[in-house]
């Protein structure tokens, strides 16, 4: 595997005193789904704004596809795509005219164009809904919509900034498996922003957890969460004896609690210990009532590395910043 | 460059004409100012009072034969004028809903943002030009209403003399509207400065009055507003004995310098002012 993105200690500051991003560091896979997860405020957009073009870097040093975003700009222009936050297709256009303006504005030659055109619209199913006015579309047709267009010039990386914010249930879903079958038909790179936990959960390969600007923890989902602490292991028996010295005696349980007449151990690996307990409990003849096993989510590992506090109220200015000391002052 | 600048030409004009409220203003807004205004203001008939000697009227207003048709003719610059103060607003829109931000993203050059402003803009300003002058030739045969009167002779070399003059004043005009866009954040300061620079261009110029009866300072100013230059070099081509008040070649090169410079301007400054810091 190649890197395709590469950044190095990268540093925005707005109006000196506001540092959004402060100094992350770290590189995205040719092919992978990078997902940077983080509550509001956190520099998520800020990143992705830098790395697309749209802001200067205060300091520090990106490439995408080998080509610097400070120098070589316009090159890194055309391997991009990029879906942002807003909702930025234009209302006044149908879904296939603003198709081809997009493919007019990457250069992308008419027939080419006219095939892909059809191919996305299909992709995203909207060839019924595309020679209607974009004014008339849902929030989940116009993202849909964004989604095409992103991909109109065959970028070798896609960043979605957001994308399934504001979207219902199964507009999300299917957000999802677009960006899947992106990933697995055209071997393409994405980079995403979210701050919806199971949707790095399920969607990427890697996730870095950015907060305050620096990125505080980056490894896979499952290693995020195991590093916050094993797999829960509740069970129920009928009996009074008390079992927590044999069940934390077995191989793989770190630690055992007896509440409210159940038995709440934690193992490394759930599902290698559950057998090694019930076996012991049975072999002593005591009936078990109820057995389950939960593995630690993600927003287990998130609270975990951002920690509580407020953010809404954080991310403008210091107004806002004194608001939210009072909150947390409150909480204490 | 060009094919991407036509591109979104085409996004300005389909945002125009798929507006029919906007088609009905555009045909309509000539004939109330033509209509009302023009005919409303007969002031060659104070030069018809007894004692007053014969072609005063004429001497003074650049040889038209009655006001309606000297302000027709001034009128087709100012609607050029009002067409393109509205030229950069589209921009503003587009920074606010984030479609600035699509066009940033894309390789296309700063230059070809504005660039399709203008050009979406003087096609318009062109198309309103031809409903004026149209509406005031028509007039000529309404009974009861005064006409454009022409001098004899006027044909198609004057007729694409007088557009090719108006097209540059366009081009001028919509650039310097497209650049303040750039330059201002919101909507409503933009609105502000249009309305600050609009009246005056048109009042200090002789679109609607002549500049000879002015006072000596704004005269001054007034001779070189590029109003005036359409202004004087389309009622050169369009009345006889017009009592210029530059030469032809002077206002044609005032016009080449005032949308050369402009458009440059505009395009120059996009990279600057599009760039995020």
């Amino acid at each position: 595997m190649t890197a395709i993105v590469e950044v190095e200690n990268l540093v925005k500051r707005f109006n000196e005193d506001v540092l959004a991003v402060d100094g992350v560091s770290f590189t995205v896979e040719e092919g992978e789904i990078f997902g940077f997860l983080g509550p509001n405020g956190a520099g998520k957009s800020t990143t992705i704004n830098m790395l697309t073009t749209l802001l200067r870097p205060t300091s520090g040093k990106a490439s995408i596809a080998g080509l610097d975003i400070m120098t070589q700009q316009d090159e890194v222009r055309r391997v991009i795509g990029l879906v942002p936050q807003d909702l930025t297709v234009d209302d006044e256009l149908s879904g296939r005219e603003n198709m081809y303006l997009q493919a007019d504005l990457y250069d992308v030659p008419r027939d080419e164009a006219r095939k892909s055109i059809e191919d996305l619209l299909e992709v995203v199913d909207l060839q019924d809904a595309a020679d209607r006015l974009v004014k008339t579309y849902s929030g989940g047709m116009r993202k849909r919509l964004e989604l095409a267009e992103g991909l109109i010039h065959h970028p070798r990386i896609l960043f979605l900034d957001e994308p399934t914010l504001g979207l219902d249930i199964q507009t999300r879903a299917a957000i999802w498996d677009y960006i899947k079958d992106l990933k697995a038909k055209h071997n393409i790179t994405v980079f995403l922003t979210t701050h919806y936990l199971e949707e790095a959960d399920g969607l990427c390969d890697r996730i870095g957890i950015i907060d305050h600007g620096k990125i505080v923890a980056l490894d896979t989902p499952a290693t995020l969460k195991r590093s916050v602490g094993g797999d829960v292991l509740t069970i129920g028996v009928r009996s009074e004896e008390d079992l927590t010295d044999l069940i934390s005696s077995r191989p793989g349980i770190i630690s055992v609690r007896k509440e409210d007449g159940v038995y709440r151990a934690k193992a490394v690996h759930g599902e290698a210990a559950t057998p090694e307990v019930l076996k012991a409990i049975w072999e002593k003849g005591i009936a078990v009532t109820s057995v389950e096993l939960s593995r630690p989510t993600l927003d287990q590992a998130f609270l975990e590395y951002t920690g509580r506090s407020l953010r809404d109220a954080e991310q403008s200015g210091s107004f806002d910043k004194a608001a939210a000391a009072r909150a947390m002052r409150r909480r204490r | 460059m060009l094919w991407q600048t036509l591109a979104l030409t085409k996004r300005e004009l389909k945002h125009w004409y798929r507006v029919k409220v906007q088609i009905f203003m555009t045909i309509i807004q000539p004939v109330v100012w033509l209509g009302l205004f023009g005919q409303a203001f007969n002031i060659g008939q104070l030069f018809n009072a007894p004692g007053m000697p014969p072609g005063l009227f004429q001497q003074a207003f650049s040889g038209a034969p009655n006001y309606f048709s000297f302000m027709a003719i001034g009128m087709l610059a100012v609607n050029v004028l009002f067409t393109c103060m509205f030229s950069g607003m589209s921009i503003v829109w587009d920074r606010r809903f984030g479609f600035l931000n699509k066009l940033k993203v894309s390789p296309i050059p700063r230059g070809v943002i504005p660039v399709s402003r203008i050009f979406s803009t003087v096609i318009r300003a062109m198309i309103q030009v031809v409903i004026v002058f149209a509406i005031a030739i028509a007039f000529n045969y309404v009974p009861g209403l005064t006409g454009l009167g022409l001098k004899e002779g006027f044909g198609i070399v004057e007729v694409l003399g007088s557009f090719a003059m108006l097209f540059l004043l366009a081009v001028g005009f919509a650039s310097l509207f497209t650049t303040i866009a750039l330059a201002v954040e919101n909507q409503e300061t933009l609105f502000g400065v249009i309305n600050l620079i609009n009246l005056p261009l048109m009042f200090a110029s002789a679109a609607l009055f002549p500049t000879a009866l002015m006072p000596d300072w704004l005269k001054g100013v007034a001779e070189y507003n590029p109003l005036t230059l359409a202004a004087d070099g389309l009622r050169q081509l369009a009345f006889v004995d017009a009592a210029p008040i530059h030469s032809m070649w002077f206002n044609i090169i005032g016009l080449l310098l005032f949308s050369g410079a402009l458009i440059s301007l505009s395009v120059l400054t996009s990279r600057r002012l599009l760039s995020n810091r």
